[in-house]
């Protein structure tokens, strides 16, 4: 895909999947897009133990065990599941169609279920502190009144 | 589980007791470490109780024998049933836990819980795990007040050990025969043979219970060697903790079927880590320690 390619994203209203509940990050890359039964063979179950604020939950994938915990998303912020924008017609030949880089939304969330491979969920994952992005963004864009410059001191 | 929970009187008098375990060799189902203890004096009455290794009795026959000491009141016993969930997951740990100790540490821990129970333990028998010289020493050094005798085929040298082994094996039996599958996938079957790699019903069990994203179900220790045979059926994963070791550091010499987890297919080969996860690499500190990137496009 070339740079400076326009991307558009379709954000539908109405009819959206509220994918809550069954959005999992894992500490690690499976190379398959495909779906997969996940329900029937990824069970994760509440410890009931929390850690750091954090419920504890456990789950096992191919012989591995993880820990997680599911987190909800910051007020005002929404996950989407994107997809490629399908434009009707399904044929190989339309296959270059894929470069098109039309996204639409193909389901929301409102919380994510985040896994480490033997390792305590902690308030120190990179997974979490990348949150603290939010908080940053936020004072670096808001605009400065006058107000807020005359209550800024500098000592000289 | 075990005996009651009244402490027989002969406890208090010197006891023996013998440990064993039993599912140690299977690819699937869980591995039973079993132990079976009595006072000193009831030695010679046990070696006429017909015990002999589990291996060499008919199903059936164990089945009799396990009840028969059930009943039993100058004997007790206790199991440590190892989930293969467990199993697996230790030995697939950052820092991997072989069977060996595994299995150490499983029977030392029933030698601990027959002690707190106020058992007068004087001398524990046992089928060794590795080398028996050093589990001795390794024994003797967490439980001073115990005479061990670590020997290779002690289930068949001495009764008390081929009594734990009877405890130990019908409870995997038992266990296997009752397992309850987690997933809920259609088309399961619970036909798992033996659960040993050579046993043809085992084989296609797991050819027909084999998944292209998950493996297996937890029912399978996918840290065995014999799933390797199968990783071609299934999609590659990349673990982000594999990257981190570039070794692991496992203690090493710990039998045929732990190969060399990289070559199960289940790790892979190093990816460099930009591949399976964000770095940061390139920004500032804050965007770093956080592993965010600047995504231009998707």
């Amino acid at each position: 895909m070339e740079k400076g390619t326009p991307i558009t994203i379709d954000l539908k209203r109405d009819g959206v999947q509220d994918l809550s509940g069954h959005v999992h990050q894992l500490p690690c890359c499976v190379k398959s897009t495909a779906p997969a039964s996940v329900s029937h063979y990824f069970k994760p179950k509440s410890t009931g133990i929390e850690v750091e604020g954090l419920p504890l939950e456990e789950a096992y994938f191919r012989g591995r065990k993880l820990d997680g915990a599911t987190i909800g998303l910051p007020d005002g912020y929404c996950g989407f599941v994107l997809g490629k924008k399908s434009l009707g017609r399904k044929k190989s030949s339309d296959i270059s169609e894929d470069n098109s880089n039309s996204w639409e939304m193909k389901a929301t969330f409102q919380k994510v279920t985040y896994w480490n491979h033997d390792c305590l969920p902690s308030q120190n994952d990179d997974f979490l502190r990348a949150f603290h992005w939010l908080t940053v963004a936020k004072a670096l864009h808001n605009p400065v009144t006058p107000e807020d410059l005359a209550s800024t001191s500098f000592a000289l | 589980m075990g005996s009651d929970f009244v402490l027989p009187k002969w406890a208090s008098t010197p006891c023996i007791m013998g440990i064993d375990e039993a599912g140690r060799g299977p690819v699937l189902g869980p591995m039973v470490y079993g132990c079976l203890y009595c006072a000193r004096s009831y030695q010679k009455t046990l070696a006429t109780l017909s015990f002999a290794d589990s291996k060499t009795l008919k199903e059936e026959k164990r089945e009799e024998l396990f009840d028969n000491l059930k009943g039993n009141e100058s004997i007790g016993w206790d199991v440590d049933v190892l989930d293969p969930k467990e199993l697996s997951s230790k030995m697939l740990k950052r820092n991997k836990i072989n069977l060996n100790e595994i299995s150490h540490q499983s029977a030392m821990g029933l030698i601990d819980r027959v002690l707190k129970i106020g058992v007068l333990l004087t001398e524990v028998y046992i089928d060794t795990v590795g080398d028996p010289e050093k589990y001795e020493v390794m024994l003797s050094k967490n439980f001073p007040s115990i005479k061990f005798v670590v020997a290779k085929k002690a289930d068949s040298l001495y009764p008390v050990v081929s009594g734990a082994s009877i405890v130990a094996k019908v409870t995997r039996d038992r266990a296997l025969r009752e397992w309850v599958l987690d997933e809920t996938a259609e088309n399961m079957h619970r036909n798992f043979g033996s659960g040993y790699p050579g046993d043809p019903q085992t084989k296609s069990w797991l050819e027909q219970h084999k998944h292209h994203v998950f493996g297996f179900p937890s029912l399978v220790r996918f840290s065995w060697g014999t799933c390797t045979t199968y990783s071609k059926d299934m999609v590659e994963v990349s673990w982000e903790s594999d990257k981190m070791d570039e070794d692991g550091g496992s203690g090493g010499n710990s039998g045929k079927r732990q190969l060399k987890l990289r070559n199960v297919g289940f790790t892979t080969s190093k990816k460099r880590s930009e591949e399976i996860e964000s770095s940061g690499k390139g920004r500032c500190k804050f965007f770093q320690a956080r592993k965010l990137e600047h995504l231009t496009n998707f």
